[in-house]
């Protein structure tokens, strides 16, 4: 087990690495030269050859990308003498917008990306597997149609789609909700739940979808198992034949897949953000995307990557107590 | 065709005139066309039959396990007692207590999450009630008696963890942990290789000889259903074309198709010879 977990987690470290190189020659050795933003459209060649020189961009592009990961693990210093601005370790740069640190940004934006993606995911979870199980047991009733109409859709139609529906709706005709912000929980617990009930819902109607129509899929394919007979022949009934013997293989897939759709929310749920205007990582993201602003999109790219590969191997790791044959073969 | 005469007042098992059929798009197909026979205690009745012919489909009749889309007609009588058309909730009561059934896929009929023992004992718990600890102990038992050493360790194992005869074995003691009146045993040992095969066949007559159970053997094995059976049942297309004692089976064959299934049989003493093939099409569609 010990040594299953090391090798992971090197295996890992190669691939955060392997996505910090990409991301870091994608945006900055072929996108527009940061010092030139900066500086603005009046600017003399010898201030820029000094900005250039304050953020390295004047060295070669490996020299550029170890000072940037050797600023990650030890800290950084930009520029020399009396302008030198220091950077503590994990380091990882300035906003070329705001100036602000990277990390700093990122910390600020988290708590509300953490809030809209426990939310959703309790949501999606309670109501996509039940509704997927309650599809299996009553395969072919119309309980089952209805509820795969509905998934489907809920795949199909797209997120912001459904975001602007239901802000129509709910917000501006039916005034039953606030528009949705980001407050704090504290100042008003109800406040913050309605707030935050229409994100929730949106994100969690494409995910609860998908998670319905797996959990379906997976439950009648468990059901047609000969064990499913086996427990049948032994007398046992019917809820101890579904709740014990098909429940627990056909929602160990779906555990992995939780997996990684939440460790990729907690990067920012993108979309949702944006359309909704909420200040978390996606729309921090979103802004930095369409701003240029590379240091911070580098930022957010690594600390995605980080939270999905520390979630497979969290997953990884739970598999080992959710399916024993998996166990015996990692020990 | 002889017809089985029940010998006591009252058998153990008595099927009459069972009828299998699942309606599809296109029409009702017919599986199984009015079977009758009775098994007694401490008697063993073999099946045989190749694959399609209704076999399986009987015993999983007279366990009330088809799929929801057959229809059932005749009569299941367990001990006296109408079961056929009996309710779901009753039938519950009846499987795993007083009629059982073995698989013939052992680990495919384990479940890969649950250790064996917590398998054994919730069959016992279904029926005898108690805690989970207690029918653990008699799950810890029933492996012992079937023949697997260090049991008390073992009914904490997986089924993945145990060989091919072992897992049958496990699934012999889940079936008679309850000590069923009746037991169903469909195709138990194809899946397992020859000296398996031989002892997992000798423990099922030794449990036999030790509780007296009535036993359904069902095989595609005609050296298998010689050896364990008192009564053998030909089957093929659905319907029996030919049942009696063992002996007259193997002896004095009467049908076309159980001589044609005796002589594709290639024999040690015999010159060496192409293998026959069986046509199934010697019984008529009647």
């Amino acid at each position: 087990m010990i040594t299953y977990l090391i090798r992971r987690v090197l295996a890992a470290v190669g691939v955060l690495a392997l996505v910090a190189l990409l991301t870091y020659w994608i945006f900055f050795a072929l996108s527009a030269d940061p010092a030139v933003m900066i500086c603005g459209k009046t600017c003399s060649p010898e201030r820029i050859d000094q900005i250039r020189a304050t953020l390295g961009v004047d060295q070669p592009f490996m020299t550029q990308f170890f000072t940037f990961i050797g600023g990650i693990f030890a800290g950084r210093t930009y520029g020399t003498g009396a302008n030198a601005i220091e950077c503590a370790a994990p380091c990882l740069g300035f906003s070329f917008q705001t100036n602000q640190s990277v990390l700093e940004m990122i910390g600020d934006r988290m708590p509300v990306s953490i809030t809209i993606a426990v939310g959703a995911a309790i949501l999606w979870l309670l109501i996509g597997v039940s509704a997927g199980v309650l599809s299996a047991v009553k395969q072919g009733t119309w309980w089952d149609k209805a509820a795969m109409m509905v998934a489907l859709s809920g795949i199909s139609l797209p997120n912001y789609f459904i975001a602007l529906v239901l802000q129509y709706v709910l917000v501006v005709e039916l005034q039953i909700l606030p528009f949705p912000s980001t407050p704090a929980f504290g100042d008003d617990p109800m406040f913050w739940f309605k707030s935050y009930l229409m994100p929730w819902t949106v994100l969690a109607f494409g995910y609860a979808s998908m998670y319905a129509r797996l959990t379906r899929t997976n439950m009648i394919d468990t059901l047609g198992e000969n064990f499913i007979r086996t427990a049948r022949a032994k007398g046992l009934g019917s809820g101890l034949v579904l709740g014990r013997h098909a429940l627990r293989p056909s929602l160990t897939p779906i555990v992995t897949l939780f997996g990684m759709d939440f460790a990729g929310l907690l990067g920012g749920a993108l979309i949702t953000e944006t359309v909704f205007g909420l200040n978390g990582v996606g729309k921090l993201t979103s802004d930095a995307i369409s701003k240029n602003d590379q240091p911070v999109i580098m930022g957010v790219t690594l600390m995605a990557a980080l939270f999905v590969i520390v979630a497979n191997i969290i997953v990884d790791v739970l598999y080992t107590t959710l399916d024993p044959r998996v166990r015996t073969k990692v020990a | 065709m002889k017809k089985v005469e029940p010998t006591g007042p009252a058998p153990l098992l008595e099927v009459n005139d069972l009828t299998v059929s699942f309606a599809a798009r296109a029409g009702t197909t017919t599986v199984v066309h009015g079977i009758s026979f009775s098994v007694e205690r401490n008697q063993t009745v073999g099946i045989v039959g190749e694959s399609g012919s209704g076999k399986s489909m009987t015993s999983l009749a007279i366990m009330g396990l088809l799929p929801a889309k057959s229809s059932t007609t005749g009569g299941i009588k367990l001990q006296g007692e109408e079961i056929l058309g009996a309710s779901e909730r009753h039938l519950r009561k009846l499987r795993g207590e007083k009629m059982a059934m073995v698989f013939q896929d052992p680990l495919s009929s384990l479940n890969p999450y649950y250790t064996v023992g917590m398998q054994i004992a919730e069959a016992y718990k279904a029926h005898r009630g108690g805690s989970m600890r207690a029918a653990k102990l008699v799950a810890a038992d029933a492996m012992g008696r079937v023949g697997i050493t260090d049991a008390k360790r073992r009914v904490d194992h997986y089924p993945h963890q145990f060989s091919g005869g072992m897992r049958q074995r496990i699934m012999i003691a889940m079936a008679m942990c309850c000590e069923p009146d009746l037991l169903i045993a469909d195709e138990p040992t194809t899946a397992l290789d020859v000296t398996v095969q031989a002892q997992i066949l000798e423990l099922m007559a030794q449990l036999q000889d030790e509780s007296g159970t009535g036993m359904v053997f069902i095989t595609h094995d005609l050296a298998v259903v010689s050896q364990v059976s008192q009564h053998v049942l030909v089957m093929n297309k659905g319907r029996v074309v030919e049942s009696g004692s063992t002996e007259e089976i193997f002896s004095n064959p009467q049908d076309v198709y159980t001589q044609a299934l005796l002589d594709a049989i290639p024999r040690i003493d015999d010159p060496i010879r192409a293998l026959k093939k069986v046509d199934t099409g010697l019984v008529n569609d009647k």
